[in-house]
């Protein structure tokens, strides 16, 4: 299977939009990431870790914010791992965030990985729905804890996933004047079910882990 | 008898009252005469002399002076109702004479105070500076005198043609008028001189004084806009927090839960995963709570103070309307001087 790992570098840059509200009032932020991952698919011997590259652009608007972020990875096979070759996942999100008190909010959006060679991970399409709490940890440092439900998840290789989580850790320091670095964790885990060939339902669980490490430049 | 006289003379002489109080010489030979006899203790010659300067033509301080002359000798020579009779022309020529009873003897001046209660006549004159807005509540013309016995008294403000009624009633003694120097519309008076008339009646007798005073008008001084309350200081819109474990605590708490999120999440069929993501991240976010607990707090918005000095400023803003208010207000009214001028020679009467 493969799997297209779109970038989450938008979530951190989406905990510093959704950080608190007089601080971000309006604000429009982008910038490049590197991107470090891991992907584990149906068994625990199919094993990949790759890095890539990915950017975001975000913005803000009283309590409304929104995101949207991309990320290119290429996996290879890790140490014992059954798989005799890599792939590039690239993964696109949204995000629609809403923003319920000064240190909550809600958010909506999509989130789509595709592989490249097509069948080499599962391509996964889903709509994301969750909430995010942030803290100002110091002057100009934010933190963000977030959690999605991944609604509706689409496969290429078919199958249906009653149970899909999503959970991300974002923290935003602001360097210099409007440079920030960033820093953001995405764990995965879609609890894929599938039927080949009408012989029953059997679990096809796909897991992955993300980090991003960047700079933006906020406006 | 006679060293009681000589005595009399003796107090009456060195008190010398009527040179102490008016130092010039007289115009009239024959009353500079007088004083001189006076002087030598020629009691006899002071009242030959008084008398015949009085048949003379001679102002009014001068016929004053020469009463007053007699009314000492006549004291001196215990004749006292002609004292008295001499002292009361004295008055009525000049009322605003005093004797200084440090100076005079005491039974001088108890003839001289005697005189005076037979008499009617308006003492003291006194019409006081003032300064105030024109047609308001509260500013007026201080005026003051004595009458010597009861009487109707009226005073008047006059100008030209105005004549303006400040107070009329029956009284004696000293009296305390105050004048608003308004006319009856309620307008302040005309700038301009004016003559504060006193007029008292008592039967027969009637005795008039009066002060001319100028009255000018100038434009009434604004207020000045606050740009603070007194007692009340704008207080400072931040603060810095104090140090503490927060961030640090913050950033385990973020992490943790991430932590435990994926530890929970982690699929048994899949494995355990290596956490170098959750690693890097964590560890990023570790070291940024504890720099950010070790570095001096950035100042914050002090909310209290903010709201206070917002509170603070509406409050100056308020008092600031009201002042234009009354500045508007102020534009459009007259400030009023009042000074007294210098009172003619023989304004009583």
């Amino acid at each position: 299977m493969r799997v297209r790992r779109g970038a989450r570098t938008a979530s951190a840059v989406l905990a510093l939009a959704l950080g608190p509200q007089a601080a971000l009032a309006q604000r429009v932020t982008f910038g490049p990431q590197f991107v470090l991952a891991s992907y584990r698919e149906v068994t625990s011997g199919l094993r990949y870790q790759g890095t890539g590259i990915g950017g975001v652009v975000s913005g803000r608007y009283r309590r409304f914010s929104a995101a949207a972020a991309v990320s290119r990875v290429s996996f290879d096979p890790t140490n014992g791992s059954s798989a005799d070759s890599g792939f590039t996942a690239t993964q696109l999100d949204v995000w629609l965030g809403y923003d319920v008190a000064a240190y909550a909010s809600v958010e909506v959006g999509v989130t789509h990985r595709g592989a490249d060679p097509e069948f080499d991970a599962q391509s996964v399409g889903a709509v994301r729905v969750g909430a995010r709490a942030f803290s100002e940890i110091g002057a100009g440092a934010t933190m963000s804890f977030r959690a999605d439900y991944l609604a509706a998840p689409q496969f290429s290789g078919g199958g249906r996933a009653p149970v899909s989580l999503d959970l991300g850790l974002d923290l935003d320091v602001q360097l210099a004047g409007r440079l920030h670095g960033t820093a953001g964790y995405e764990f995965q885990r879609i609890d894929r079910k599938t039927n080949p060939g009408g012989t029953g339902e059997m679990d096809a669980p796909i897991e992955q882990s993300l980090a991003r490490l960047g700079i933006a430049i906020s406006f | 008898m006679r060293r009681s006289r000589l005595l009399l003379v003796l107090a009456a002489g060195c008190a010398t009252p009527v040179v102490a109080q008016t130092p010039s010489l007289p115009h009239s030979a024959t009353l500079r005469q007088a004083l001189q006899a006076y002087d030598n203790v020629d009691f006899a010659r002071v009242i030959a002399l008084a008398r015949r300067a009085l048949l003379e033509r001679m102002s009014g301080p001068d016929q004053a002076r020469a009463y007053e002359l007699l009314g000492f000798a006549y004291s001196a020579t215990d004749s006292q109702v002609k004292a008295v009779d001499a002292f009361k022309q004295t008055i009525l020529l000049d009322p605003d004479r005093e004797l200084d009873p440090r100076r005079i003897s005491p039974k001088i001046t108890s003839l001289f105070y005697s005189a005076l209660g037979q008499v009617l006549v308006v003492r003291q004159l006194k019409v006081d500076s003032a300064r105030f807005v024109g047609g308001q509540g509260g500013g007026s013309v201080p005026i003051r005198f004595t009458v010597t016995s009861p009487a109707r008294i009226r005073t008047r403000a006059v100008s030209g043609a105005t004549t303006l009624l400040i107070d009329s009633a029956v009284t004696t003694g000293t009296v305390n008028v105050r004048w608003p120097a308004r006319l009856a519309n309620g307008d302040p008076v005309a700038a301009g001189d004016w003559l504060i008339i006193v007029e008292a009646t008592a039967g027969q007798n009637t005795f008039s004084a009066s002060q001319p005073v100028r009255i000018t008008h100038g434009s009434v001084d604004t207020l000045p806009h606050l740009t603070s309350l007194p007692g009340y200081q704008e207080l400072p819109e931040t603060e810095i927090a104090p140090q503490s474990w927060r961030p640090v605590g913050l950033a385990f708490l973020y992490t943790g839960g991430a932590l435990i999120g994926t530890l929970g999440l982690e699929s048994a069929s899949l494995g355990s995963s290596s956490k170098r993501e959750l690693g890097a991240v964590g560890g990023a976010a570790l070291v940024t709570g504890f720099v950010m607990m070790l570095r001096k707090p950035a100042s914050r918005p002090a909310q209290g103070n903010i709201l206070y000095n917002k509170l603070l400023r509406e409050q100056i803003a308020r008092r600031n309307q009201d002042i234009a208010q009354q500045n508007i207000t102020r534009r459009q009214q007259v400030q009023l001087t009042v000074v007294p001028l210098a009172k003619p020679s023989g304004a009583g009467r």
